[in-house]
């Protein structure tokens, strides 16, 4: 589905290049559960914001279905993000004057050529499943941080995503609110074929996907560490 | 070719706008504070301007149409270089000669001596500051003058110099409780008794409303003992007679005076010259009304900049979402003008509020176009002041703004 040939990616602080991801091929195939491991500032963010088209590579070539992501402009390529990619932040990254609802009914407001469902009854479905219905009409800092990462679960689905890209996602969670979030992002591929990459430095974590993507100074490792 | 927003787009911007705005009450105020005091000051230096022009040109419409002024001075008609208060004050001071020399003067109808002072008048032991007009019998018929009570005096009262006085309407109402009880009544000025005679209807011209009007003859006593006047008015049978009339009164006059010591013009050349002294002042005062307005634009930018600063996050949350660099672009931007427009109505909304106020002492005037330039304006600044920041949000690069804690 999403394939990366030799990709790299670079930032300048000035003079200095840092190289934040160095020549990585992968492929990512359709309904996988996969986990991208590594130390902290290894490069995994970088990796998954470019998966996640919110980044372009420096080098090298992003492919999804087949098609040559560098060459699609900034309308298309905000359209794929909305429409088949979901994104789930280690901090949850939820807007603070927005409510639950509101959060999750978020990407809807970006969708250009009309929706096939009901974006409010979908939101209903996917906050009962969550058990946060009751929080609907809260503000995001006056609920707990797993209910947190469930709104940013529920809004990373509503549109029906193809995959699912979650960046540390028990990072700021207890053992077990993280063990619960984990529970759900396994669900949602097992019962519903979404592809979902965990990105973690935890390898409890990663052992819970078969496939492991190790990755050290930006570039693609053996194992961990 | 695609259209640029839907309505339903707008609609949700809006909407959008509309909840920020209700979770940042007092920035959203004081935000648009700045646009609403330059929007209530532009119109309300405008409202001013055309009461202003609607005051004079009351004023002058009450004057007869085919009336030519004899002036001191070298008048208002600027080309005489002459100052605005020259043509009122400086000058010389015309006598008897003059008019029945202006007098001769063909197709001259009416040729009235303008004897004009003011005083303190009173009757009945009410007092009042009033205009005194001395004048001959033939000012009533010049001026159109309208008789609310009793009559007017005629060419025997001023031959034989008759301490009688017609009033004008409100001289009559602050004399006497009824004004038509002032006839036959007494009043004081200078020292000296006159017998009312008759009221004036009132004109809505201030000076001709609190006139004492009494024969120019009588004035020759104490009140004026040079026997001197101040104006001389000239009636003229019709319109195309003006020119000429005016031609030949300065012929009259050169013989007697020099160039600059007097004028002569006619109503409607004033009123062109009022006319362009005004628009200059208008102008300048809606100059000075929309620094204020531009101040408040810089105000908007300013703000904006600041959120834009500050919901770098957000931004980078929507991008990832999947909103593109022209939804960011419009979020802001209906933002500025919103907040724009919204001081914008509340600063006319004040505007109308104080000039209805201060329609009871002035006629000032709120024109519709007014209100039409002024929203206009008000959407300008908030899309010329919000389109920077709004742009400076469009370009951020997603990732630095989901990374920015
Ligand atoms: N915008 C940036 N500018 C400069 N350096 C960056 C930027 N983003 C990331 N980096 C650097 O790239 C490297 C990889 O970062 P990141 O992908 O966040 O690693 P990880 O997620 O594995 O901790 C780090 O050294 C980091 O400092
Ligand atoms: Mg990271």
């Amino acid at each position: 589905m999403i394939s990366l040939s030799h990709v790299s990616k670079s930032y300048f602080l000035g003079e200095e290049e840092v190289k934040a991801v160095s020549d990585i091929s992968i492929e990512i195939k359709q309904k996988e559960y996969l986990s991208i491991l590594g130390t902290s500032g290894s490069g995994k963010s970088t990796l998954m914001y470019l998966i996640g088209l919110l980044e372009t590579p420096t080098t090298g070539k992003i492919t999804l279905d087949g098609k040559d992501v560098s060459k699609l402009s900034d309308d298309t390529l905000s359209s794929l993000r909305n429409r088949y990619i979901g994104f789930v932040f280690q901090s949850f990254n939820l807007i603070n004057k927005f409510t639950v609802m509101e959060n999750v009914l978020l990407p809807t407001r970006y969708v250009k050529k009309g929706l096939d469902f009901n974006p409010v009854s979908r939101t209903e479905d996917l906050l009962k499943r969550f058990g946060i219905w009751e929080r609907r009409n809260f503000f995001p800092n006056k609920i707990s941080g797993g209910q947190q990462q469930r709104v940013a679960i529920a809004r990373a689905l509503i549109m029906k995503p193809e995959i699912i890209l979650a960046d540390e996602p028990t990072g700021n969670l207890d053992t077990k609110t993280g063990d619960e979030i984990l529970d759900i992002l396994e669900d949602l591929n097992k019962d519903f074929g979404v592809t979902v990459i965990l990105v973690t430095h935890e390898k409890v974590v990663a052992d819970r996907t078969k496939r492991k993507i190790y990755i050290k100074d930006g570039a693609l490792a053996k194992k961990y560490l | 070719m695609k259209q640029f927003l839907t309505k339903t787009q707008v609609d949700d911007l809006t909407k959008a706008a509309v909840v920020d705005f209700r979770r940042n009450k007092v920035r959203t105020v004081l935000t648009s504070l700045g646009i609403m005091i330059g929007v209530m000051s532009v119109v309300m230096l405008i409202a001013l301007g055309l009461g202003l022009k609607n005051y004079l040109k009351q004023q002058f419409e009450n004057l007869g149409a085919n009336l030519i002024l004899v002036l001191p001075g070298s008048g208002f008609s600027g080309s005489g270089g002459g100052s605005f208060g020259a043509g009122l004050v400086g000058g010389v001071s015309f006598d008897e000669r003059d008019t029945n020399n202006l007098a001769r003067i063909p197709n001259v109808k009416y040729t009235v001596p303008v004897y004009f002072s003011n005083t303190t008048v009173e009757a009945d032991g009410e007092e009042m500051f009033a205009y005194i007009m001395g004048v001959n019998e033939e000012m009533f018929s010049l001026m159109n003058s309208e008789i609310l009570e009793g009559e007017v005096f005629g060419k025997s009262e001023v031959a034989a110099r008759a301490k009688v006085a017609v009033l004008g309407g409100r001289a009559a109402e602050n004399l006497f409780d009824q004004p038509e009880d002032a006839v036959g009544k007494t009043i004081r000025f200078e020292n000296q008794r006159f017998k009312v005679i008759g009221v004036l209807e009132k004109t809505g011209d201030r000076e001709q409303d609190n006139s004492v009007t009494i024969p120019y003859k009588t004035t020759f006593g104490s009140i004026n003992p040079d026997k001197t006047f101040w104006s001389i008015y000239l009636g003229v049978e019709a319109d195309r007679d003006i020119e000429e009339v005016k031609a030949k009164a300065e012929e009259v006059l050169l013989k007697r005076y020099n160039e600059d010591d007097f004028s002569v013009t006619e109503q409607s050349e004033l009123l062109s010259t009022f006319n362009q002294i005004f628009n200059i002042v208008n102008g300048v005062l809606v100059a000075i009304g929309s620094i204020s307005l531009l101040v408040g634009g810089i105000g908007i930018m300013n703000i904006m900049y600041a959120s834009v600063t500050e919901r770098t996050k957000e931004v980078g949350i929507r991008r990832a979402v999947g909103a593109t660099r022209k939804d960011i672009l419009m979020q802001f931007l209906t933002e500025s003008v919103l907040l724009s427009v919204f001081g914008g109505v509340l600063g006319l909304v004040l505007a109308t509020i104080i000039v209805l106020i201060v329609r009871f002492f002035f006629p000032a005037a709120i024109n519709f176009l007014a209100i039409v330039i002024t929203l206009a304006i008000s959407s300008g600044i908030g899309i010329f002041f919000g389109v920077f920041p709004a742009r400076r949000a469009a370009k951020l690069p997603p990732i630095e703004a989901i990374r920015y804690e």
